[in-house]
């Protein structure tokens, strides 16, 4: 017994399988997480090495070009960068996307240790990380507070992150900006000499006085006690009255000597929101937590932590990553049901019959449920690419259901019972059924092998639609007919139009005359087969010009609401000249951009020793600011166009050196949209020609913040200290560096105990004392003997300028141009720098590529490339099997070209771009519109076997397969319009392939209707007449 | 006793039961899955591409006052759907065991 026979014949198990299956499906919804992604490894590993006292060109020689070196053979590498700068190396590989980090950071730990007996002794062991995406914060709060300030590090340390690191799946929750106590002892240089005092004297004395001891046991009659001397501080008051000396007889005390101030560290770095003091909280969340979930939980517990709190503290949400997640999840939520509700009044209006479309729609959620068991058990999530996957097969899934239906349907006309019916109406056209399906499964199929960045975005894309469409195959042989069998009733041709079947009189009048009126055409069109063929490849070629009109482009950019700025000054500006411009912008955008909700900006570098100060560009002369917008869909201006408005007006700030605003960065791709890498061994030459290139670029249309990668020398003083006088006193440079860090920097004597907290007690020069290059001269060195003598005599102070850090990419030094874009396509922008490159004379030893988004539009639009000829291959195979002819599929395919026709004609009028997403489209394309072709041209095959002429069969099947293509192609074309129309958050990204997908249709299906019956009848006459001749021949 | 031979479209395989079992009729001999086609008119039965439906034949052996009702039925039976294509033959039999 075949499956659809044991199913009509078995209503009870059939339906019982399905309910159980979407039992199941919902099941799995409930368990599934949300999030925007699906999840990926980025595809970075670095490998950092400190060789403290080298300059960065020492670095290059003896640490990174010897790593890379090794490096460069592990496999699955892509690229290789490195950076040298003065004291560290860091080489950073960039893997394909998918490769296994965990083994490639086992292969570079197996090399680096092969490698680490070459590298200098002094060099640190190099260290191996890898980046990870849960580093990336879920939550950025912001804290404001008045007269509680100074002691908001301590207040958020104990009131706000140690709740928040106990709510399941927080992370690591870290603030910053916020001020921390320091007790600090400010010396007078003067006075010291006069009591002649040392900073480590004064130093040690500290130390020695603020300590408790337990001195033993001792027995006193029967009991015993135990003794401790305690000579911690109760307050940081006692330190000013420590005996520093008894000079003479004369008692010393600290406050002699010093100024005792017990107060907050020196901001390095400082916070404003919204132009006022604040601190920033900044939640990670644990790998593998949920983004949504840990970032509920803390919204739920803020309002409980600031209860707790001083009434002047308030705290504001900075940045949601889940805010963006769950909107972007609920608007695509919203389009899939939309999608859902015009398939089903598409079917109503061309049956008219409520039992078939119910039969029909029921395949809908019966399939589409299989994707979130997919889903579940593949520990997938709910994210953009799933959702958007599931609205692109809600259109496709009802296919299969409305060709069986259909049969089932002509069969009960002609007076078979339903039951029979649906048995032998299924079983005709099953095969054919089943060879359609395999044509959308031979072009989504080949997207789940796809490689690289598109490969994350594509796979999930590619099984979920082959899950689904599966699964509606399946339902559309069992379930279509058992329904049929049980709710289909016994009927003559044509509708009865009673009840409120009355309302589909007309449309089915309409039906019929379209009907007929498409006859009307073919008839006239194979008689007019020459000048049809013509005009359709005269459109083709036409389109072919339009085609040239749609710039490219990377990827969608998305209007995600956040905007942020980096504003760099002179090098070397102090934090308070940098306060005074960051209040002018804070009160710029305040003023101008009602839009925006929050401005929270960062002055200077949090620790400029530490490894990640050396990462990025950080010091008192940068300002970084991040903003935030209210939603979309309340406001006019999307954030491209607010960027730009402010890149406009930071150029006219005449502090400004240099300044960069990003949006819309949707964590794909690097930060510079395109980077033009200049790669040269003379720093020069390469800086010079990188500058030269940098001028020319700049009249390119819609290039904005273009800037080169080098920073510019940084200015410092440096003491050299002359050996031989060093050697003289007893001394060398590692002592007489610590004694100018003790008096500059400060020494950290003890530690101030208080509450179970530890503060830092400093012991350095007063500030006022080191202000100038004398200051540092007049330093004075102690030598082993208790011999004084000052800096300027065993060295000098002088300005220096530290060259920049190297950066190398593939083992060549590189420099490269970066820069944004606004209102310009990145492929147009690419051109337009070809033709500059072109025109310009390369000096010796110097090579050029272009890389950032553009490199990778570049890659993946190869990729697909190639993934377009294997689909279109894979295609064939399966119609030339289906046919057993080379003739037939190679006439459907006659449809292809007209539907790419379809897609840039509708990206030209919609004035949207080529992006990686609109290609897909392109692709999906393939098999939606041969599917067209197949119905048409199997059943005219049909009709010719039953005896028609050629061109009698091509009108006829042309007549009875009217409604069917237009109704397949309809729930199709409908299904992706919520998708094209672009609703709410972050549906910027797939709204090109909405477009492409209806532009390709709709244009490739009005031509297919009256071209492929035309090819058709062309080849089919052509071929019939050689036969005849066979045959004659034959005879003679 | 007449020999009735029945040739039917599958898809009236429950009408033809339920009109032998209303005749009383116990003994036949079924071959299903057959081809034909009508000499005049309707679609042939050939399981092919072209022709998918497929025919059933059913001959069966009663007494010769029974032909009559049972062609009653089938002719009653085909009226109500003549496109599924529906007829029956009737010849003597000499012998039987």
């Amino acid at each position: 017994m075949k499956i659809y026979e044991s199913s009509v014949r078995k209503p009870v198990s059939t339906i019982l399988i399905f309910v159980g299956v979407i039992v199941f499906g919902l099941f799995s919804l409930q368990r599934l997480s949300v999030d925007l992604y699906p999840d990926m490894d980025v595809p970075y590993i670095m490998v950092f090495t400190q060789y403290s006292g080298a300059s960065a060109a020492d670095i290059e020689t003896n640490i990174t070009r010897r790593l890379e070196d090794n490096l460069n053979t592990v496999s699955n590498l892509k690229k290789l960068q490195s950076t040298s700068s003065d004291n560290f190396s860091l080489v950073s590989l960039q893997f394909e996307w998918g490769t296994n980090l965990d083994e490639a950071s086992n292969d570079i730990r197996d090399v680096v240790s092969r490698v680490e007996q070459y590298l200098p002794e002094d060099a640190e062991r190099p260290t191996i990380m890898k980046i990870d995406m849960n580093m990336i914060p879920v939550m950025f709060l912001s804290v404001t507070a008045n007269e509680s300030f100074p002691a908001l590090g301590k207040l958020l340390d104990d009131g706000v992150a140690n709740p928040l690191n106990r709510i399941d799946g927080v992370g690591s929750v870290s603030i910053g900006g916020a001020l921390t106590r320091e007790i600090q002892v400010n010396l007078d240089p003067v006075k010291m000499d006069a009591y002649n005092l040392t900073i480590e004297q004064i130093g040690q004395i500290i130390g020695s006085e603020n300590l408790n001891m337990p001195a033993g046991t001792m027995d006193i009659g029967s009991g015993t006690f135990s003794i401790r001397s305690e000579g911690e501080f109760h307050e940081s008051d006692e330190i000013k009255k420590l005996v520093v000396s008894r000079l003479g007889g004369n008692t010393v005390l600290m406050s002699d000597v010093a100024e005792v101030k017990d107060t907050v560290r020196k901001v390095t770095q400082e916070q404003l929101i919204d132009g006022k003091l604040g601190a920033q909280i900044i939640i990670q969340k644990e790998s593998g937590a949920n983004p949504v979930d840990v970032s509920k939980a803390v919204r739920s517990e803020i309002p409980n932590l600031v209860k707790a709190l001083p009434p002047d503290v308030k705290i504001d949400i900075l940045i949601d990553t889940s805010e963006f997640i769950e909107d972007s999840i609920n608007s695509l939520s919203e389009t899939v049901m939309l999608a859902f509700l015009f398939v089903i009044l598409v079917i109503l209006f061309f049956l008219g019959r409520w039992r078939a479309t119910f039969i029909i729609v029921l395949t809908i959620p019966v399939s589409l449920v299989t994707a979130f068991i997919y889903l579940f058990a593949t520990d997938g999530s709910l994210n953009i690419i799933s959702l958007s996957s599931i609205s692109i097969a809600i259109g496709m899934v009802v296919d299969d259901a409305i060709v069986v239906l259909e049969n089932i349907t002509k069969h009960i006309e002609r007076g078979s019972s339903p039951r029979e019916a649906a048995i032998y109406g299924t079983n005709e056209v099953w095969l054919a059924v089943i060879a359609s399906t395999l044509t959308v499964i031979a072009v989504f199929f080949p997207l789940t092998m796809v490689g690289g960045m598109a490969g994350i975005l594509f796979k999930q894309l590619g099984w979920i639609v082959c899950v689904v469409i599966g699964v509606s195959l399946v339902a559309a042989v069992t379930l279509t007919p058992m329904l049929a069998a049980k709710l289909l009733r016994f009927q003559q041709v044509g509708h009865t139009y009673k009840g409120l079947g009355v309302l589909f009189k007309p449309i089915d009048k309409f039906l019929d005359s379209l009907d007929n009126g498409y006859a009307r055409i073919l008839t006239w069109s194979v008689r007019h087969r020459a000048f049809l063929l013509i005009c359709s490849i005269v459109i083709f070629i036409s389109s072919i010009f339009v085609m040239m009109q749609v710039p490219s482009e990377f990827m969608p950019k998305t209007d995600d609401g956040q905007i942020s700025a980096t504003i760099e000054m002179e090098m070397g500006r102090g934090l308070e000249y940098t306060k005074k411009i960051t209040n002018e912008i804070t009160e710029y955008i305040q003023n101008n951009f009602p839009e925006i909700e929050s401005v929270s900006t960062s002055t200077g570098a949090a620790d400029g020793s530490n490894f990640w100060g050396a990462l990025g560009t950080s010091g008192s002369h940068v300002i970084s600011i991040t903003m935030r917008c209210v939603d979309a869909t309340d406001r006019e201006r999307d954030i491209f166009l607010m960027a730009d408005l402010m890149r406009e007006r930071f150029n006219t700030i005449p502090e400004i050196v240099k300044s960069t605003v990003t949006v819309g960065d949707n964590g794909f791709g690097s930060g510079a949209d395109v980077e033009v890498k200049v790669f040269g061994y003379d720093f020069e030459t390469s800086g010079n020609f990188a500058g030269e290139l940098m001028t020319k670029m700049q009249v390119i249309n819609g290039v904005r913040d273009l800037r080169l990668s080098r920073e510019d020398m940084k200015s410092e003083y440096r003491v050299v200290f002359d050996r031989e006088k060093l050697a003289l006193y007893g001394l060398n440079s590692a002592t007489a560096s610590t004694f100018i860090r003790n008096r500059i920097n400060g020494l950290i004597a003890s530690l101030y105990r208080e509450d179970g907290d530890e503060f830092d007690i400093v012991v350095r020069y007063d500030e006022k004392f080191r202000e100038s290059i004398e200051d540092i001269e007049n330093i004075k060195i102690y030598s082993s003997t208790g011999q004084a003598v000052r800096v300027k005599d065993v060295g000098s102070v002088v300005e220096y300028f530290s060259p920049p850090s190297i950066e190398r990419e593939d083992r060549q030094r590189v420099i490269s141009v970066q820069m944004s874009l606004y209102g310009a396509a990145l492929g147009t922008v690419v051109e337009e720098i070809n033709t500059i490159l072109d025109q310009t004379e390369m000096p010796e030893g110097i090579n050029v590529a272009i890389g950032g988004a553009a490199e990778e539009q570049a890659e993946s639009f190869g990729d697909m490339g190639t993934l377009l000829i294997l689909i279109i291959l894979l295609v064939f195979i399966v119609m030339a099997t289906q046919f057993e002819s080379f003739l037939m599929p190679f006439i459907i395919m006659f449809s292809l070209p007209f539907a790419f026709s379809g897609v840039f004609l509708a990206l030209f009028i919609t004035n949207t771009t080529l992006s990686l997403i609109a290609l897909i489209g392109s692709i999906m394309l393939v098999g939606i519109v041969v599917k067209n072709g197949i119905v048409m041209v199997d059943f005219t095959n049909l009709l010719r076997e039953r005896g028609l002429t050629v061109n009698r069969a091509v009108i006829e099947a042309g007549k009875s397969r009217l409604r069917p293509v237009l109704m397949t192609t309809l729930t199709t074309i409908l299904g992706m319009f919520p998708l094209a129309l672009g609703l709410g958050n972050g549906s910027e990204i797939w709204q090109p392939m909405g477009i492409a997908v209806i532009g390709g249709l709709v244009f490739s299906t009005i031509l297919t209707l009256v071209v492929i019956p035309v090819v058709y009848s062309v080849f089919c006459n052509r071929s019939l007449k050689r036969k005849k001749k066979r045959i004659i021949q034959y005879e003679d | 006793m007449k020999a009735v031979f029945i040739a039917y479209n599958k898809a009236l395989t429950e009408a033809i039961d339920s009109v032998l079992d209303r005749n009383h009729i116990r003994g036949y001999t079924k071959v299903t899955d057959v081809q034909g086609r009508g000499t005049h008119s309707g679609e042939p039965h050939l399981g092919s591409h072209t022709w998918p439906s497929m025919n059933s034949a059913i001959l069966t052996v009663i007494e010769e006052e029974r032909v009559k009702p049972l062609l009653e039925s089938l002719k009653k039976l085909d009226a109500k759907a003549e496109q599924q294509g529906l007829r029956a033959f009737v010849w003597n039999v000499e012998d039987m065991i």
